[in-house]
């Protein structure tokens, strides 16, 4: 059924601006997804709280969505209010089940069907990545990290993640992580398989580019470049070889469809544009 | 003479007690933990009571994620040694800016763990046995930036693991909704980690928001989130700044005052404001009451969830 809904100005505005690459980066996500899939919405991470929902409202009508931490399927709301923090209490509301944090943290097997999002500080050409901090002394570091919070487990314990970055620069894509704080595959091939560590890095999803890992080396590999990025812009900022094919296609954009759900139910107040 | 003595009827002990009366249980060296989860449900007159105690040499376990509570302990010189996976503000602070300062500079130490792992350390505690095996953190630093993690091989399969030492809490704090008169505590929502810190304490006192009648926890016991805590300090807006479920948000003015002052002692090392900060707002209000004075009436009940 087509809805026929006459187009106000508002809409007609909202709806005009091209898509924008955080938008984009959204897009990507959400259509790695996979209907019934268990995904987390991180506070203060725009981009992957609007990827995961995407998903869900666009082809995840059984997807679990951990929301402010309670398990929640949305599918039924207009649109999902965005907060400002992860502990607001008014996100609750959605909640079918509360996850007690440690329960959340320690009960891994829904997790065999999750997917997650991980951000850096460092990530090395094998998608280790390090939220510790910088320097080489731990005791005397030169930029302390927040610390890595819970990834270091969820990059095992998920089926796959990505990485998701604001930035890309020399700062953050690196030779080598000052320390790891989330294993990605090792030096290679088999690394992560040795130590029987389950999951691993799929995607690395950066302001610029989305990047995959090649199979034989599991060194980056540029994918695609958002839409008025060059593939000489991403070799000069990433501070070591990245694997490029020859034929690097332009980041899809969200579809019509996407692009109004994305921008009328998930991120009315646009933060993503 | 031969006297019929009738015994006193036998009586539930009370376990409200005020805020020094719990904050009395702490000794220099120990290891204490304050629950609650980034801005939300901190124990805050234990946090600034501990400050005006002036102590120096805590090893304070913060929450799974921990917030700018924990900042302000380091700020005020009360932590050698913090264990948490995360102190942040989220979008008001990245990163806790007196965290970030005091351990760069080697001030405070800095027990290394992510939150699996921190449960882990917290489990074996309360389980009273030496470890805890995790899977995560095999090949990663963690082992490398807190030796007290050791990659094993595990007795029965042979495969890689991490074995987490016991982290023993001597006392444990938190916030939370109500408790009756015999420390049975009851969060509103999912009380974040609350639970398993309590489990892995020696001693847990809990401020609440509102002491509630027995009948009324005994409505929905399983409700009952801490099981008859040790002690139970009657605090309403007792997490300001930070919020209390059901009762209000944080405020973010206030906690932005805070990293301003933070912050310009974190880059420049000039600790004039945060010292005028801890005066203003710890040292000089002589009690809970005449800190939300400081604040004012108008701005602690602008704070409503809705």
């Amino acid at each position: 059924m087509t809805m026929q809904t006459p187009q106000s100005d508002a809409t007609t505005d909202i709806m005009s601006a091209p898509p924008s690459n955080r938008e984009v980066m959204a897009t990507v996500l959400s259509r790695d997804l996979e209907d019934g899939q268990w995904v987390e919405v991180g506070a203060n991470l725009p981009v992957p709280r609007a990827g995961v929902l995407l998903a869900h409202l666009h082809h995840g009508p059984n997807m679990t969505v951990m929301m402010a931490m309670t398990k929640a399927n949305v599918l039924n709301e207009p649109s999902i209010e965005e907060f400002e923090l992860i502990t607001d209490a008014r996100a609750t509301r959605w909640a079918e089940a509360y996850y007690i944090h440690n329960d959340l943290v320690e009960n891994m097997k829904f997790r065999k069907n999750g997917v997650f999002f991980a951000g850096a500080l460092q990530i090395d050409p094998w998608g280790n990545s390090n939220l510790i901090g910088i320097g080489s002394d731990f005791n005397r570091l030169k930029f302390r990290g927040p610390g890595a919070v819970g990834t270091t487990n969820a990059t095992v314990m998920n089926s796959r993640f990505h990485l998701v970055v604001n930035a890309h620069d020399k700062r953050i894509f690196v030779e080598k992580c000052d320390f790891v704080s989330s294993y990605g595959w090792g030096r290679g091939k088999g690394d992560r398989e040795a130590l029987k560590l389950p999951g691993g890095p799929r995607y690395c999803v950066t302001p610029l580019c989305v990047m995959d890992f090649e199979d034989e080396s599991r060194r980056l590999r540029l994918k695609s470049v958002h839409p008025g990025i060059t593939v000489e812009e991403v070799i000069a900022k990433t501070g070591f070889e990245l694997i490029v094919p020859a034929d690097v296609p332009e980041t899809p954009k969200p579809t019509q469809r996407e692009l109004e759900i994305l921008r009328k139910r998930i991120d009315v107040a646009g933060n993503l544009r | 003479m031969n006297q019929h003595v009738t015994p006193a009827p036998l009586q539930r002990k009370s376990k409200i007690i005020d805020i020094e009366t719990a904050l009395d249980n702490v000794k220099e060296g120990m290891t204490i933990a304050i629950g609650g989860f980034i801005n939300a449900a901190h124990p805050m007159l234990v946090v600034r009571g501990l400050i005006r105690r002036k102590f120096r040499n805590l090893t304070i376990v913060g929450a799974a994620s921990s917030g700018l509570e924990m900042d302000l302990l380091i700020a005020a010189g009360c932590a050698a040694k913090v264990a948490t996976p995360y102190i942040s503000g989220e979008k008001l602070a990245p990163i806790g800016p007196a965290f970030r300062a005091a351990a760069e500079s080697g001030k405070i130490s800095v027990y290394e763990l992510d939150e699996a792992l921190y449960y882990c350390a917290l489990r074996a505690a309360a389980q009273r046995v030496p470890f805890n095996p995790w899977k995560a953190g095999v090949g990663t630093s963690f082992p490398e930036v807190n030796p007290a993690l050791k990659e094993i091989d595990c007795p029965l399969t042979g495969e890689r693991i991490l074995a987490i030492p016991a982290l023993n809490i001597d006392v444990a704090f938190l916030h939370a909704a109500v408790s009756d008169r015999y420390g049975n505590v009851q969060h509103n929502g999912h009380g974040y980690g609350d639970r398993a810190i309590a489990a892995a304490s020696d001693l847990t006192f809990v401020q609440v928001e509102r002491i509630v009648s027995n009948e009324e926890i005994k409505r929905d016991p399983l409700r009952t989130t801490v099981a008859g805590a040790d002690g139970i300090i009657r605090a309403p807006f007792g997490a300001h700044p930070f919020s209390s479920p059901g009762f209000y948000t944080e405020d973010q003015a206030h906690i932005k005052e805070y990293v301003t002052a933070a912050t310009i002692w974190a880059k420049s090392g000039d600790d004039s404001a945060i010292k005028a900060y801890i005066e203003h707002y710890v040292m000089e209000p002589a009690d809970h009451v005449a800190y939300l004075e400081r604040i004012g009436l108008r701005q602690v009940l602008s704070l409503n969830e809705y």
